[in-house]
């Protein structure tokens, strides 16, 4: 097989590793600040392809599919703020012990609720908004519209996503908190606050995928659970808390599918990227670059 | 607090209900059709479900998203062999018990150091592996198309025969859940699930006691699977769909975690209200995980929880005033 | 007078590195059977550290721990439990979601005493302890002073129980529930041979219990003897003025 062929993969391995990414960075880091999981950060991902859908459908036209995704965002960053607030921070005051147990209750039940409200909302019918751009090509290889702007959308927000975390105040009070809770406290900082926010960021992230992907991988009621999947293998890969971690695990998984599609078995995709997941849970089962134990 | 007369009271009402449930289930198939019993039969499959994973998750506080996949193991494995191998079904449902402690043992052992975050991703991957698994090697297990498989019981009268089969299994699990809640083995698992640092400091071999609750439940649901693969003459991977791990957390909460009969209560309630409102079928999952939402954030302890909270207050009220100390 | 004494426990230039910071520092240190012995020392000094290190939770980074001439440092602490080693610790950490009784029987339990056997010392220790009105509520139910109290009983189910490490356990308890965890502790001191290690910063209840005071500062004795002997020497009251 010659070497253009194998590049030609290895971008497109590339390519659907970062998107992947974005999905689990939501995860990694609302863990980082909050220390739970939230198990319905798929259907986040599809409340966000369903909103950029009606906002292109409805409103703006698909020119302007850019400020769509804005939109899913901000809307889906309030609902997440809003869900906290009622549901997750009353974990945190109190004497409430079983944090662990009570957040995966509430999520997994929160995410079988937004499914099924999509269901009866938006019927079980499966939309394809239309594509966001022509099919094009990065280098030599030829890529779909959808899947280019989804890449670049993706490179775009990581690195607002990376310059809010390491140059701005909230991003490094965002950075302080995950590091030491307690800390931040006596720093004056408003926990709660952060909590709030951290979770909306996250949940936006997720919808900001969403949105991106809704022409790729079409919107339908479960179409979350595919998003959660590959979110949360690369969480395990990755291991919880590290931000640049789960890049990497992201374009490793990316790389995984698409290689072991190309050399071995194509219809096995999804498997490859599970078999290595399982060797990382049986080596190292915090996952490659797991934080370090956080004091206090 | 309750008066002895009070708590003897409440000792008689108890048993007066479980003595009408139990006549009620016994004798159902008496004056209900085929689709009751059918429903009832399912009903039962996941009272099976939720009782042992109630023994992992509630009482031991190892939260494993996996159980489903256990189920799955043992139905799999039951039905392969007796269609490829041509293994009576019997000797299939030993295989499906093996080969899901097995797998639980394994999963257990990985486990063993993982918090509480960790072990619900890492039995989430080890579930979603099994489902994928399931899937992608069609050649042997026909993947989405589906498992046929060889039924037990033929012939007339065969909804009878699984109702009562299915009865029987729920029973025998939740008496042997009562029993390991009862023993010494009950309080240990209790200890790790509230501290368990202090419970190995105690002098509570936490490692073994992990692994054991873990096996045993495991064991219960490959057994499951297997009853119900071949009652139901079809195996397809949607039984270990994330939804179906879902729905067992909604039955046990529902019904009250870490309860006897809770799991009971919680399966039975939410198959027969499965079942009556088919045609609705998505507003009561919004319905149940409103109610497991709100459970949760009450800290209430689901159906069991809230009957025992209320005889107490209605015990309370009874009391004459000055008694309280 | 020349005592026979029988050395219990035996630490021997004990350490504990958590990264660069040394807890416990080349700590050597040895309990006499029957003793009382209370371990002050500023906060920091590498008290908890101590008892966490005798009874497994840590393991020292180098040092052995003996008891009764065996060596103990490397067990997991459920089986340095089997030696008769009981500890609290500093916050009541009980089994908050089981009764107060169910919490007192797990000791037993896993000792291998019967159902019986233990209810029936349990029901006897509540009672001398005052707490048998509340066997039946959940542990978390209880005051920080109770449940402090019940940690402190539920160590002595374990029968018998040769070494007892108490974690600071009179910190912001009750002048009441202070008096009966003296008594109790002196009643199994006298009527079982308990023998107490107790870490504490009240002084005058550490004067009125202990025959000897081990005094640690930085992770290093620095000083051991009756209460008059540590109060005079120069070193500690350089530790405490010092900080």
């Amino acid at each position: 097989m010659d070497s253009t062929l194998i590049s030609q993969y290895i971008i497109s391995g590339i390519v659907i590793g970062l998107i992947y990414s974005l999905m689990a960075m939501g995860i990694t880091f609302i863990y980082g600040i909050m220390r739970i999981i939230n198990w319905s950060m798929g259907e986040f991902y599809m409340i966000g392809g369903y909103l950029q859908y009606i906002i292109i459908t409805q409103f703006l036209g698909v020119k302007q599919w850019y400020i769509g995704v804005i939109l899913s965002m901000v809307g889906v960053f309030l609902l997440g703020m809003v869900v906290q607030w009622l549901l997750i921070k009353p974990m945190f005051e109190g004497t409430v012990g079983r944090r662990a147990e009570y957040a995966t209750i509430v999520t997994i039940a929160l995410g079988v609720l937004f499914t099924n409200v999509a269901v009866i909302g938006a019927g079980p019918f499966i939309y394809s908004p239309p594509g966001y751009y022509h099919n094009t090509q990065i280098m030599t290889l030829p890529v779909s519209g959808t899947r280019f702007i989804a890449f670049i959308g993706t490179v775009v927000l990581l690195s607002l996503f990376y310059l809010f975390l390491k140059k701005t105040w909230w991003g490094r009070a965002f950075q302080g908190a995950a590091q030491n809770r307690m800390g931040i406290q006596t720093a004056g900082i408003d926990v709660f606050r952060l909590d709030q926010i951290a979770f909306g960021i996250g949940v936006a992230l997720a919808a900001a995928a969403g949105a991106l992907l809704a022409p790729e991988f079409y919107l339908h009621p479960r179409c979350g659970s595919i998003a959660t999947m590959k979110g949360f293998e690369i969480i395990v890969i990755a291991g919880l808390g590290s931000i640049p971690g789960v890049l990497l695990a992201g374009l490793l998984l990316g790389l995984i599918e698409s290689l072991g599609s190309v050399f071995l078995n194509p219809s096995f995709r999804d498997v490859y990227g599970f078999l290595f997941l399982l060797a990382i849970l049986a080596i190292k089962p915090t996952g490659m670059f797991e934080e370090r134990e956080r004091v206090a | 607090m309750e008066n002895l007369s009070e708590t003897k009271i409440s000792k008689l009402k108890r048993g007066f209900l479980l003595l009408a449930g139990s006549l009620f289930v016994c004798l159902l198939p008496l004056w209900t059709g085929q689709y009751y019993m059918q429903v009832f039969t399912i009903a039962f499959y996941y009272v099976v479900l939720a009782s042992s994973w109630n023994l992992i998750a509630g009482y031991t506080g190892q939260f494993s998203l996996a159980h489903h996949a256990f189920a799955a193991i043992g139905g799999y494995t039951s039905a392969l062999l007796v269609t490829r191998s041509g293994f009576p079904i019997w000797m299939g449902m030993f295989a499906a018990l093996l080969s899901s402690t097995l797998m639980g043992f394994i999963l257990g052992v990985l486990c063993l150091r993982m918090r509480a975050i960790y072990l619900a991703i890492a039995t989430w991957a080890f579930a979603e592996s099994v489902r994928i698994f399931i899937s992608m090697t069609y050649k042997l297990t026909r993947g989405d198309l589906g498992l046929a498989v060889p039924k037990v019981f033929l012939g007339t009268g065969r909804a009878v025969a699984c109702y009562y089969l299915f009865l029987g299994l729920a029973t025998v699990t939740v008496l042997l859940l009562i029993i390991i809640n009862r023993s010494k083995m009950g309080y240990y698992l209790r200890a790790i699930r509230d501290d368990e640092m202090v419970a190995r400091v105690m002098g509570i071999h936490t490692t073994r006691w992990k692994i054991f609750s873990f096996i045993i439940s495991s064991g219960i649901a490959g057994i499951a699977g297997a009853f119900y693969g071949h009652y139901n003459g079809l195996l397809t991977p949607v039984m270990v769909d994330f939804s179906e791990m879902a729905l067992i957390v909604i039955m046990v909460v529902i019904g009250g975690i870490r309860t006897a009969a809770g799991p009971i209560i919680g399966a039975i309630f939410i198959e027969i209200l499965t079942e009556t409102f088919r045609g609705f079928g998505e507003i009561r999952m919004v319905v149940f995980a409103l109610a497991v939402i709100a459970i949760a954030r009450l800290y209430n302890e689901g159906a069991v929880g809230t009957v025992r909270q209320f005889s107490r207050w209605i015990a309370r009220r009874k009391q004459p005033r000055g008694d309280v100390t | 007078m020349e005592k026979q004494v029988n050395s219990l426990l035996q630490i021997e230039n004990l350490a504990k590195d958590f990264g660069k910071l040394r807890a416990v520092d080349n700590l050597s240190l040895g309990l006499d059977e029957g003793e009382i012995r209370g371990l002050i020392g500023p906060n920091g000094s590498g008290k908890t550290t101590l008892i966490n290190l005798i009874s497994g939770v840590y393991k020292p980074t180098s040092g052995g721990v003996y008891f009764l001439g065996r060596r103990i440092d490397r067990l997991a602490p459920e089986r340095i439990t089997q030696e008769g080693i009981m500890r609290t610790f500093q916050v009541a950490r009980l089994f908050g979601d089981m009764t107060v009784l169910e919490n007192m029987l797990i000791p037993a339990f896993t000792q291998g005493m019967s159902r019986r056997q233990s209810s029936q010392r349990a029901k006897e220790l509540l009672d001398f302890s005052l707490l048998s009105r509340m066997s039946n509520e959940p542990a978390r139910n209880l005051s920080g002073g109770q449940g402090m109290l019940l940690q402190i009983v539920r160590g002595f189910m374990r029968h018998p129980l040769r070494l007892y490490l108490l974690d600071e356990p009179f910190a912001g308890v009750h002048p009441v529930i202070k008096d009966v965890m003296i008594e109790t502790i002196q009643k199994m001191n006298r009527e079982e041979g308990v023998t107490f290690l107790i870490v504490s910063h009240e002084l005058t209840t550490i004067r009125r219990l202990c025959s000897r005071i081990s005094v640690l500062h930085a992770g290093q004795l620095i000083s051991e003897g009756t209460m008059k002997e540590v109060a005079n020497d120069p070193r500690v009251i350089d530790s405490y003025l010092g900080g």
